[in-house]
């Protein structure tokens, strides 16, 4: 009986003088003190990846105008080779789909593929056309500049007659600014938050309930890497998802062809840093959710092996299948499609350890209902 | 036995649990309505997971909210005991009802209201600080039966004695598991947040947490002891509800504790609360002997009897199933374990046909994420959903479908792993009270009861 209430006196002490005890934080509280790794992804991350990506993007506008001031063989091919170093560059922050990005649902309006051609058409002959629904995602972003500067004709030629000889070729031009235009806005508006208001919520609200900013980041590139670095770029076009049948033509940038692989690494490459909460550009690791999983002490209870460890791991096995891709992940489906499908089953691997281990070990909440534990 | 089945005592301490478990249950229902989780839960899903054999208690897609208004009406009319008896039994089947709707809300907390709700349809509740007793002359008594009270106290010691012992296992005493996980999440909780990032205080949580189980049944039934034990029990429940997202458990539990308090206390508060309320000396404190009609006392008791065995072995029910509980699941349910497990899943399935179609299917076509995190760990609720899968696609051109799952399963920070095995066709698998042999072994024996 006494024991039971010097056990509940020192529980109720304890709870009184926990304020004390943050003075002299040992290096392992630093580690699980989120906000710290909230400051860190979002300052040397996320901000300069999307500066990053914004320089690579504004050059890409200048060509666009180049280019439908004056379309000839010369402005075009600047213009794609600016399209397709934005293009990568996008990967690099695609993965960013939540706060800002996902309240702008940039990338539903940067990266939806395949591109509608139908769709393109339709809004090229009405110019009043609606790029806000739904419906438009794959007649915009990068998608759609793809058909616009490689699809558009078999040849250069005949793509660049499209520009200037075609009856429409005026049209033409007015989408290829009302798209990369958009585009501009839209991204304005997201770095716009991020180094504004958004910044300081982002870090300061540490839960990790649904609604906070850890639990939504994580969520979100959890997702991002299950469904658009896994699915999008290997297990749909590979028919690894869905009957079996392979679909190259939804390979990511299906006119160029021969940057889809390119892509695809970076934006893995993307995801894993953002992982091992590496500096967009000092390259460094820091705080971040690889910092984070090793302060609390996750570990295979049997190995003792740290499950970031163990995670990293499995990112180098995708890696290794993914280097070893060719150029052209359209000509990859079409020709050896079993090493598209053995990417894909490598990242499958990638997602259960990011959707259970992690999740379960950071104690993410992905619902807001009551519970009770089990 | 038959002298404490003949004593008497005074009617107040259940009259006032009466007036404020009603009045929690019509806030618990108007919180849910107003959380807008009747249509999140209830509505708009497509899919419901119904319990084994109960196929039949269903959301009512629109009407769900008319059961809503019965459930929270009778709360209203248990709380202030009018037409008593009819407002029980109309609470008893209407929250039981929505509790039995979809597995995916299961809560121990719903249980324990379900069986209180099924007491209280026999018990004598409304014979004092009621408007039937008020109103009815033959309704008002000052005193009954002294095991008509004991009986809610007792549910409520076997409530807390049987979470701790859940608690006896290895995983919760020696590894401090689940809350070594959960507490870190915690610890930008103002002023204790930083309590939470040591193991220390996990382990002392967990201890703490079930030695304070096990005993405070007895230390609140024990007079000398019950300021501190009921002092203690509230303490503890606001810490769970400042760290868990438990809803109205811990506020709930909080004055359900009351029963223990002495006739006197709740003859005090009635006394206040009837001022207040301007109740006449009649309906405040009555004199006189609650009866029951003289056939229905044994049947009663024989109710009462026969719902405490149940109770007493129901949650050992495990024991009869090979392989580790926490792993299958096999008898989780109604035994109060709560907050034993940290566990997470994730399950892809496959459906194929003869004719070599095959579909990969997209979870979140088909389910909440509430509903797919809750399938995902639990066996019983991926068969179920195995054959909604068979069914549906079997309407959609696939001939005689078969449905396999990936499925990965982590528990206590143990490294995921399948849960089920990826070659069963679960299409041909029945569900049942039997063991499911296409569970994968846990090979983590988890000690203890």
């Amino acid at each position: 009986m006494k024991k039971y209430f010097a056990l509940l006196l020192t529980m109720l002490f304890l709870g009184c003088s926990g304020g004390s005890d943050k003075p002299d934080p040992k290096p392992t509280d630093e580690g699980k003190d989120r906000s710290v790794m909230l400051k860190a992804l979002a300052e040397n991350v996320i901000v300069p990846s999307y500066d990053q990506f914004k320089t690579k993007f504004d050059l890409m506008t200048a060509k666009s105008k180049a280019f439908t001031a004056k379309p000839d063989a010369q402005t075009l091919a600047e213009f794609r080779a600016a399209w397709a170093e934005a293009y990568v560059a996008w990967e690099r922050v695609e993965l960013f789909d939540f706060g800002p990005g996902e309240k702008q649902a940039i990338r539903n309006f940067f990266n939806i593929y395949p591109a509608s051609e139908a769709g393109i058409a339709a809004n090229i002959a009405d110019p009043a056309s609606n790029l806000e629904v739904p419906a438009s995602y794959p007649t915009q972003g990068f998608p759609a500049l793809d058909y616009l500067v490689n699809g558009l004709g078999a040849n250069d030629t005949a793509i660049l007659a499209q520009y200037t000889t075609d009856k429409d070729a005026a049209k033409k031009l007015a989408y290829i600014t009302r798209v990369v235009t958009r585009m501009e806005s839209l991204l304005g508006k997201v770095i716009g938050d991020w180094k504004g208001e958004y910044l300081n919520t982002f870090i300061s609200k540490t839960g990790l309930d649904i609604g906070s900013s850890t639990s939504l980041m994580v969520n979100a590139t959890v997702l991002h890497y299950e469904r658009y670095i896994r699915s999008g770029k290997f297990g749909i076009p590979s028919g690894a998802m869905a009957n079996g049948i392979p679909a190259a033509e939804k390979v990511e940038a299906f006119y160029k062809k021969d940057i889809s692989k390119a892509l695809a690494q970076t934006a893995h490459k993307a995801y894993v840093d953002f992982f091992n909460g590496r500096h967009a550009i000092t390259a460094e690791a820091g705080p971040g959710l690889k910092t984070y999983l090793d302060a609390l002490g996750a570990k295979d209870s049997s190995t003792g092996k740290l499950l970031s460890e163990t995670i990293n791991t499995q990112f180098q096995a995708a890696t290794a299948r993914l280097d070893a891709l060719k150029p052209n992940l359209y000509e990859e489906v079409k020709t050896n499609n079993q090493v598209m499908k053995d990417t894909y089953n490598e990242m499958q691997k990638a997602v259960r350890m990011l959707k259970v281990d992690m999740s379960s070990a950071m104690s993410i909440t992905i619902t807001y209902t009551d519970n009770d534990g089990d | 036995m038959r002298a404490y089945l003949q004593k008497y005592t005074s009617a107040a301490p259940l009259a006032v649990f009466r007036a404020i478990f009603g009045l929690m249950l019509l806030i618990s229902t108007v919180r849910f309505v107003a959380l807008g989780w009747v249509r999140e839960l209830y509505i708009s899903p497509q899919f419901f997971f119904s319990f084994y054999g109960l196929g039949f208690v269903k959301p009512l897609g629109e009407w769900t909210y008319l059961l809503f208004a019965l459930c929270g009406v009778s709360a209203l009319l248990l709380a202030i005991g009018w037409y008593y008896r009819l407002a029980s039994v109309a609470l008893f089947l209407s929250f039981t009802y929505i509790e039995l709707m979809d597995k995916s809300t299961y809560l121990n907390h719903y249980y324990f209201v379900s069986l209180i709700c099924f007491m209280l349809i026999f018990l004598p509740a409304h014979t004092m600080f009621s408007v039937d007793a008020r109103h009815n002359e033959a309704a008002r008594a000052g005193e009954i039966p002294a095991w008509c009270i004991d009986c809610i106290r007792v549910l409520v010691c076997m409530l807390y004695f049987y979470a701790g012992i859940a608690k006896l296992n290895s995983d919760w005493l020696f590894e401090a598991l689940p809350l070594k996980i959960w507490l870190p999440a915690k610890n930008d909780t103002p002023l204790i947040g930083g309590l939470f990032n040591h193991r220390e205080t996990a382990y002392i949580f967990s201890w703490i947490g079930c030695i304070y189980d096990l005993s405070i049944g007895f230390l609140l039934w024990n007079r000398r002891t019950r300021p501190f034990a009921y002092l203690s029990v509230v303490v503890f429940h606001l810490l769970t509800s400042l760290l868990f997202p438990i809803g109205m458990f811990p506020y709930i539990m909080i004055v359900t504790a009351l029963i223990f308090f002495p006739a006197a206390f709740h003859q005090k508060l009635i006394s206040y609360a009837g001022g207040l309320l301007r109740l006449p000396t009649i309906a405040k404190k009555p004199a006189g002997r609650y009866r029951f009609p003289a056939l229905m006392q044994p049947a009663v008791q024989a109710v009462f009897v026969v719902f405490f065995v149940f109770q007493i072995f129901f949650p050992f029910r495990y024991l009869l199933y090979p392989d580790e509980l926490f792993w299958t699941e096999e008898g989780y349910r109604f035994s109060w374990r709560v907050m034993l497990m940290e566990k997470a899943g994730y399950t892809q399935f496959t459906v194929t046909d003869a004719n070599g179609k095959q579909q990969t299917v997209n979870n979140n076509d088909f389910l909440t994420r509430l509903q797919e995190k809750m399938m995902s760990t639990q066996p019983d609720m991926i068969l179920q959903y195995a054959h909604m899968l068979r069914d549906y696609y079997a309407a959609r051109g696939f001939v005689r479908p078969h449905v396999y799952v990936d499925s990965y399963v982590a528990l206590n920070g143990r490294t995921g792993k399948p849960l089920i095995a990826p070659d069963v066709d679960l299409a041909q698998q029945c569900d049942s009270f039997q063991h499911k042999s296409w569970i994968t072994p846990s090979n983590n024996e988890i000690k203890g009861l």
